[in-house]
């Protein structure tokens, strides 16, 4: 059985540190509920495990199967079983869908796909996922909607069938019924032995896809595992009580100063008075 | 030849283009410029001056390896026309290409699109440079300028300089300019999927070039751009 294994994890971004040493494991067919307050570390987690370049891991380690997933580069994390569904997919202008999914698809093969198999596995992937097939001609997450990017996400992750797939925010942005649809293909992803780690601030989609269990990331480390029942305590609590209960000061996130930009002379414009003054 | 074809025209040109051509669309007539370069060129100059109601489409497909000045000037005189002017370019080793594009909206409800998209390697040099000038009358104008550029060597120079000259009210004028090297944002998302770094380059460039060959009828010539695609990247 698959596992992934995070100890003492510090991540860093921009120089400033947000996680603090986290330990963390899911393993093959248990779906992980991450919780946690706003700017605490969820998100940095799930790209530090796939690699993302801007966020630099300094000190602990990541393996999956005692593979050192920090040695690899983030398609060889995919290729070893890693899948990020990301809270803000990428708009890539000029590529289409369809070209691009034949050359993830193509990457986790031992051998190119025919044309048959590849149309096959994407009609039904489209199908499931309740995606109009002609969107595959769109170029990649261009002009999309919230929600069909999130459904775009999890079409890739039913053709790409990872061991451990993380799941960042995937219920925001979405309706009622395309919910169901998102949490249908995490069921069927569950069915066929797949380890979740699902980050959510809704106990909505927890009650769709039934997590397995609980933790919860506060000031960039796991401050709280437990049970299902952490998540709706949550839901009807929020933070207050782990102050509370287990003395645990929980930090206020403020943002950062807004960087300085430049505007282009094309987007200033200069008022002057006629007498010229 | 009847009327009707006498008012639609179509004309490409492979690697032999005159140094300067002059083109006209007639009141509700259309031209097709379909233009590819795959050998060095000499400087050249196209304008195209069209009439009420007509319609121009240009594209030029540019994998040439040259040093040389290229520049469209397209007058928009009548009522209600249209523009649609298409490049991709590839500037490699030490080519120094300037691309100078203009169209001048002269009367009301005229549409105006440019869209350069361009990648530069080596040590050479690439520059958009784009005019969109909307002259007093020309009243629920609209135009739109993209100029794209990848650079992808430290010694390559992009440059896009898009200008939006506005002498008119009730216009819609627009421009999208971008420098860079490509986007580490796209190339992580790509290789979150099981894509390679080079097969991720590749499919980003292939999505700015690719679009071009929309514009030519002749398969053989879009196989020539798709060998200079893959060639080039």
């Amino acid at each position: 059985m698959s596992k992934l294994s995070i100890k003492n994890l510090h991540v860093a971004v921009k120089g400033k540190e947000i996680l603090r040493g986290v330990d963390l494991d899911v393993a093959e067919g248990e779906t992980l509920a991450l919780l946690g307050p706003n700017g605490h570390g969820k998100s940095t987690l799930l790209a530090a495990i796939m690699g993302n370049p801007a966020y630099q891991v300094t000190e602990g380690s990541i393996f999956l199967d005692g593979q050192d997933l920090l040695a690899l580069s983030p398609d060889k994390r995919s290729l070893a079983g890693i899948f990020l569904a990301m809270q803000y997919p990428s708009e890539i202008p000029g590529l289409n869908s369809a070209d691009f999914l034949k050359a993830a698809m193509n990457a986790h093969s031992a051998k190119p796909l025919s044309l048959f198999q590849f149309y096959n596995a994407l009609q039904s992937a489209y199908e499931a996922m309740g995606i109009p097939f002609e969107m595959s001609k769109r170029n990649l997450n261009e002009g999309f909607s919230g929600g069909e990017k999130k459904r775009n996400e999890m079409l890739q992750m039913r053709l790409l069938q990872p061991k451990i797939a993380l799941l960042d925010e995937i219920d925001s942005g979405l309706d009622v019924d395309a919910m169901g649809v998102v949490a249908k293909a995490i069921e069927q992803e569950q069915a066929r032995g797949a380890g979740f780690l699902v980050v959510s601030h809704y106990a909505r989609l927890y009650n769709m896809i039934k997590p397995t269990r609980a933790a919860v990331l506060i000031n960039g480390r796991i401050a709280v595992n437990g049970g299902v029942d952490l998540i709706e305590k949550i839901d009807t609590q929020g933070y207050e009580w782990i102050k509370r209960e287990l003395g645990i000061e929980v930090e206020k996130i403020t943002d950062e100063a807004m960087n300085t930009v430049s505007i282009g002379a094309c987007a200033t414009r200069v008022a002057v008075n006629h007498d010229g003054k | 030849m009847t009327e009707n074809e006498s008012l639609q025209r179509q004309l490409t040109y492979v690697d032999e283009i005159p140094e300067t051509l002059s083109l006209h669309v007639p009141v509700q007539g259309s031209l097709k410029l379909a233009l590819a370069a795959f050998k060095p060129l000499h400087d050249t100059t196209v304008t195209v001056e069209v009439e009420e109601g007509g319609s121009f489409e240009g594209a030029f497909a540019d994998f040439s390896r040259s040093k040389y000045h290229f520049t469209l000037k397209v007058y928009l005189h009548g009522k209600a026309p249209n523009c649609d002017w298409h490049l991709a370019a590839i500037a490699a080793e030490d080519d120094q290409k300037l691309f100078e594009t203009s169209v001048y909206h002269e009367k009301e409800s005229s549409l105006g699109l440019m869209a350069n998209y361009g990648i530069c390697e080596n040590e050479s040099k690439l520059t958009f440079s784009g005019v969109s000038e909307i002259q007093k009358g020309a009243k629920k104008t609209h135009t739109r300028q993209v100029a794209k550029i990848i650079v992808f060597d430290p010694k390559s120079d992009g440059q896009a300089s898009p200008i939006l000259k506005i002498g008119e009210n009730d216009v819609e004028a627009s421009h999208a300019a971008v420098v860079g090297r490509l986007s580490e944002e796209h190339l992580f998302y790509l290789e979150s999927r099981g894509v390679d770094e080079t097969m991720a380059k590749r499919l980003i460039t292939l999505g700015y070039l690719k679009p071009i060959e929309a514009y030519f009828s002749d398969p053989k010539i879009v196989e020539q751009i798709d060998n200079a695609i893959e060639g080039g990247i």
